[in-house]
């Protein structure tokens, strides 16, 4: 059991994207790709705060909490502090959030 | 780029001198993208001198990242050299350049430093990116998600808004944060409306004070991202929501996203500026432009409020066209209009 919640705000339109997923109402294949974009970046050993020195202009905000079987973890990101093991959940994400 | 930590900083620095076009290129690249240069502002006055050439010279540097988000990328269109097949890079360069010129001919300054600070700008960012920013040295534009958004370069305000955020960090270098947040954004947009207003030489009466327009895909319910005439307006789109940009104090949203509504409340400043251009009439850069202009030089900072750009903007007039001019009158009243 896995459940994801999914939000990205600021940008240059200022636009919110948010999406929530559910490992187990996923299609299993979708639900395994998450599972390993989450290992792959080792999410629950991510800071609880990715920021940069000072926002830049029109750049994304990532909020995403992942709860598992036996624990949550929620981690905010400003794209540019956004490692580069990350990128790959956070496009998956956002074009999952997209198709929503 | 491995490169910054094999050559010292020195030799880069000396490439970025005396090297050729290229070489000045990759170099100044590397040192700006190497840990040890990060660090905004500080660092980029420390540089300057580099990036700077006699007033008045017009400088614009093209990279491609490929679809990646190494910056800068790829150099592919240095100043001067042939339009590119690549029409994301042509875009790029003659955008950067018009708001070069826009901000040369309208207020006689050099680039976003009044320096000559070269243009740098990276196409093809990221996969499906729908968006463009600055990164505190250079512009950055993606391509779209292919669903809503074309690529970012296709607008020649966004151009503008981009380069208005460096040259803000110049300025009053408004922290990106709640109120000094929405006015860094208002004055981006408000800029690089001038930008396309300067381009199309139209009168205030007869542009259209949109901001993004033509950045959306058909079928979209969408006539700009913002509206600095009517916020609020701009989309109304099953997809996309509304857009929920207020355009008086009354409406004013308070929130913890997006850095405090930074895109949301612009929509108030915008407002007292198309107020202002409308009721002064003619070119908005002439007039209304020039005191937005020495408000953000000269008179506004870092943690300046709504109240503050109101204030220093009606003094600004005071300075530019006498104390209770018809300008600075207007100025107070395009205020007042969006309840402050």
């Amino acid at each position: 059991m896995m459940r994801v919640l999914f939000e990205r705000t600021g940008g240059f339109a200022g636009i919110k994207l948010s999406a929530s997923f559910d490992s187990e109402s996923l299609p299993p294949r979708q639900a395994r790709r998450l599972e390993k974009l989450l290992e792959d970046c080792r999410f629950f050993r991510l800071p609880v705060r990715l920021e940069e020195a000072a926002p830049s202009p029109d750049r994304f905000l990532y909020k995403l909490t992942v709860e598992s079987r036996n624990c949550v973890h929620t981690v905010h990101a400003g794209e540019g502090a956004v490692p580069a093991e990350m990128r790959p959940l956070l496009e998956w994400l956002t074009a999952a959030a997209r198709r929503r | 780029m491995p490169a910054c930590c094999i050559v010292p900083p020195y030799i880069l620095q000396s490439i970025a001198l005396k090297g050729d076009k290229r070489q000045q290129a990759a170099a100044w690249a590397t040192l700006t993208d190497s840990e040890q240069f990060r660090g905004g502002r500080r660092i980029l006055t420390v540089l300057a001198p580099l990036a700077s050439t006699a007033t008045g010279t017009k400088r614009r540097t093209i990279y491609d990242a490929r679809h990646g988000y190494a910056l800068p990328g790829r150099l592919v269109r240095a100043e001067r050299d042939p339009k590119s097949k690549d029409v994301a890079v042509n875009e790029a360069y003659d955008g950067s350049g018009a708001t070069y010129d826009f901000f040369y001919r309208s207020f006689g300054r050099s680039s976003i430093d009044g320096r000559g600070f070269r243009l740098d700008s990276t196409v093809h960012y990221g996969v499906n990116y729908d968006n463009a920013f600055w990164n505190g040295r250079q512009m950055v534009y993606g391509d779209g998600d292919g669903e809503i958004f074309r690529r970012f370069t296709v607008a020649l305000d966004v151009i503008g808004h981009e380069l208005t955020h460096g040259l803000t960090q110049y300025e009053a270098n408004l922290n990106y944060r709640d109120q000094p947040g929405a006015l860094n954004e208002s004055f981006s947009d408000v800029f690089g409306s001038l930008v396309k207003q300067f381009k199309r030489r139209q009168f205030s009466r007869d542009a259209d004070w949109l901001i993004g327009e033509g950045l959306f895909l058909p079928g979209v319910q969408a006539r700009g991202i913002r509206s600095m005439k009517e916020p609020g307006t701009a989309y109304d789109d099953p997809l996309l929501g509304k857009d929920p940009q207020p355009g008086h104090m009354r409406d004013y949203v308070r929130t913890i996203d997006d850095n405090g509504g930074v895109h949301i409340n612009s929509g108030i400043p915008n407002r007292a500026f198309y107020q202002l251009a409308t009721r002064l009439g003619g070119y908005a850069w002439e007039k209304a432009g020039r005191i937005w202009y020495l408000a953000l030089c000269d008179k506004l900072r870092a943690n300046s409020t709504f109240a503050d750009a109101m204030n220093m903007t009606v003094r600004a007039a005071g300075e530019l066209f006498g104390i209770n001019s018809k300008e600075q009158k207007a100025a107070r009243e395009a205020w007042a209009e969006v309840g402050l």
